[in-house]
């Protein structure tokens, strides 16, 4: 077959929109970025489309970062991520493996259980009382244990683990391994994608969170970073990060751009986003590229 | 399995025994559940109940869903939540199509994955974050679409504090943060269409928008359904997270849903029965919908929603 040289107008005017769109969502992001990174008294010139920082300074960050709510939420937030993780895939790795051994009795009454338990959510009124009956309100492990495991992701690590194949485990069992060495030394490295994949969702998941923990948490010290962003950026309460007094004893803050300290808290919010999204592009994108999808 | 047949009863309990290790395996899991979802949701029984700080709640029937259902807000609610829901299904429905589409006009290479790296991220970026890029993106005085604007000669516009637009607002940033994601399903789909159906276009002289109607579209067909369908399931969850960030004075009697609704009267009002009243009722109808929506779609094109 015969290469065409000439690049039809159709195509043009495809890769055009697809180049807006892209901009769209990229202009915004790094508009956020150069504003965070502007030098507060040149700051006002920088329009909506710029990219580039008006001067340079890192001021608004060393702001920002100083403050020891900022850095208590940051905390918090890894706390719940991680610890979060954790238990995530330790349940639902060991649900996915209980639920694939072969004869098991009372299977379909699990898996019609957890579907009822996907579909039908608690209510909020009687999450919150749950949590102060059992003492867990303004505790961080109200959101540590909140939504432990997530049965779509379950069901998926099961399609994984139904295709590990069964002559392997039989001969590591008659090799007189238990079912904790199957699932440590067999399954869990066999299906480390999947895993990986379910925990990178399960992570950004619990460091996007927002709306569960501005209830459960309801002391400043156990604040997250989402909450603290929002009270922040979405109700322009300054004064949760900066602090009264701070605006009025300091010079140095009072100078600050307010737009520009919201901006470098953006920013500081989305950057273990960022740091997640090349694994997840790696583990999740590629395989659905390359046709791995199952049927 | 001969076993089974002639075992019965007793083989049954012989492999439960057999099996305790991973009973007990699943018992945390199970416990999880049973503590943070069975017990609230047994709670919900409080509808029905009057709330009493001290001593039993009182029963009372269906008094607080009549009171709901004479509320006239909670008409308002139910209009936001399914005219949201709407805009958000049906319109937002194509764009991830005619992007995946159009994406597959371009071979695997730098471009391609470039517009794929960037059109997938929003989807990862919290609710609070993207309110807080859009508040920047829409800003009457900074903004980029009010800097175009004023640079094309229009008056400057307020997008997020007008009734008439906040809607709108709502399936933009919607739109922004799923349609790369979204497109992925059909990307795959496209990438398993036969590549000797294309050959075979070509040689019959078919151009680029015929092979996109007759051998691309029809191949999209089941996920299309299948994604549709599947999505009307979700019609009572307008987007609490997107809601709560999007939100003002201004506009607010325009995009309460009945999940902000919820969170409004009983965390904040203490109307802890009318709220779990209308909570209640917005699970029992979305549960009803994803069950027929899966069963539908199931017994349509063969996927469900799990």
């Amino acid at each position: 077959m015969k290469r065409r040289k000439k690049i039809s107008i159709g195509k043009l005017l495809c890769g055009f929109i697809m180049m807006l769109l892209a901009l769209c969502m990229l202009v915004p992001l790094l508009n956020i970025l150069a504003r965070s990174l502007s030098q507060p008294d040149l700051v006002h010139g920088l329009k909506g489309y710029d990219i580039l920082p008006k001067g340079f300074s890192t001021v608004n960050y060393q702001v920002i970062l100083g403050q020891p709510i900022v850095i208590r939420s940051i905390l918090n937030s890894l706390f719940i991520t991680v610890a979060g993780v954790f238990l995530n895939i330790i349940l639902t790795a060991s649900a996915a493996y209980v639920l694939t051994r072969p004869g098991l009795v009372g299977k379909k009454v699990f898996m019609y259980f957890f579907i009822i338990m996907m579909i039908f959510e608690p209510g909020i009124v009687q999450e919150y009382f749950l949590m102060k009956n059992i003492h867990l309100l303004d505790n961080l492990f109200s959101m540590v244990i909140y939504r432990s495991v997530n049965v779509y992701y379950l069901i998926i690590l099961m399609r994984f683990m139904e295709e590990v194949p069964a002559s392997i485990q039989e001969a590591a069992r008659i090799d007189g391994a238990g079912h904790f060495d199957v699932l440590f030394k067999i399954m869990i490295p066999l299906s480390r994608i999947p895993l990986i994949t379910v925990g990178m969702f399960y992570a950004v998941f619990r460091w996007n969170e927002f709306f569960k923990s501005s209830i459960f948490l309801t002391s400043k010290n156990h604040t997250v970073l989402q909450v603290l962003l929002r009270q922040f950026v979405v109700n322009s309460d300054s004064q949760v990060i900066v602090g009264a007094a701070n605006i009025l004893a300091n010079n140095n803050i009072a100078q600050l751009d307010n737009g520009s300290l919201k901006a470098a808290t953006i920013v500081v919010a989305v950057v273990p986003i960022l740091l997640l999204y090349p694994v997840i592009l790696k583990y999740y994108t590629n395989g659905v590229m390359s046709g791995g999808v199952k049927e | 399995m001969a076993k089974r047949k002639a075992g019965g009863a007793q083989s049954k309990l012989k492999r439960i025994w057999r099996d305790r290790v991973l009973y007990l395996t699943l018992l945390p899991t199970l416990l999880y559940f049973f503590v943070f979802h069975v017990i609230p949701i047994i709670g919900m029984k409080l509808a029905f109940y009057d709330y009493r700080i001290k001593g039993d709640n009182v029963f009372v029937g269906f008094t607080y869903f009549k009171k709901l259902f004479s509320t006239p807000v909670f008409f308002q609610i139910l209009e936001n939540t399914l005219i949201i829901s709407a805009m958000k299904i049906f319109l937002f429905f194509p764009m991830p199509i005619i992007f995946a589409i159009m994406l597959n006009e371009f071979k695997a290479g730098p471009f391609r994955k470039s517009v794929q790296v960037i059109s997938y991220l929003p989807h990862f970026l919290s609710w609070v974050v993207i309110a807080g890029i859009w508040f920047e993106f829409l800003s009457p005085s900074t903004g980029i679409l009010n800097s175009v604007l004023s640079n094309l000669g229009f008056g400057k516009v307020n997008l997020l504090t007008s009734k008439g637009s906040i809607r709108w607002v709502l399936l933009a940033s919607e739109s922004w943060r799923s349609i790369g994601w979204d497109s992925i399903v059909y990307l795959t789909a496209i990438m398993g269409i036969d590549p000797t159906l294309y050959e075979a276009a070509k040689i019959d002289g078919a151009n680029r928008f015929q092979i996109v109607g007759n051998i691309v579209l029809p191949a999209l067909a089941v996920t299309m359904v299948t994604v549709l369908i599947l999505n009307i399931g979700f019609f009572m969850n307008a987007g609490l997270d997107q809601v709560l960030n999007f939100t003002n004075a201004a506009v607010n009697s325009k995009i309460d849903i009945i999940d902000t609704y919820v969170y409004r009267i009983g965390l904040q009002n203490s109307q802890y029965s009318l709220a779990t009243a209308a909570n209640l009722f917005k699970g029992v109808i979305g549960t009803l919908l994803i069950v027929s929506t899966h069963l539908f779609s199931k017994k349509l094109t063969g996927k469900g929603a799990w």
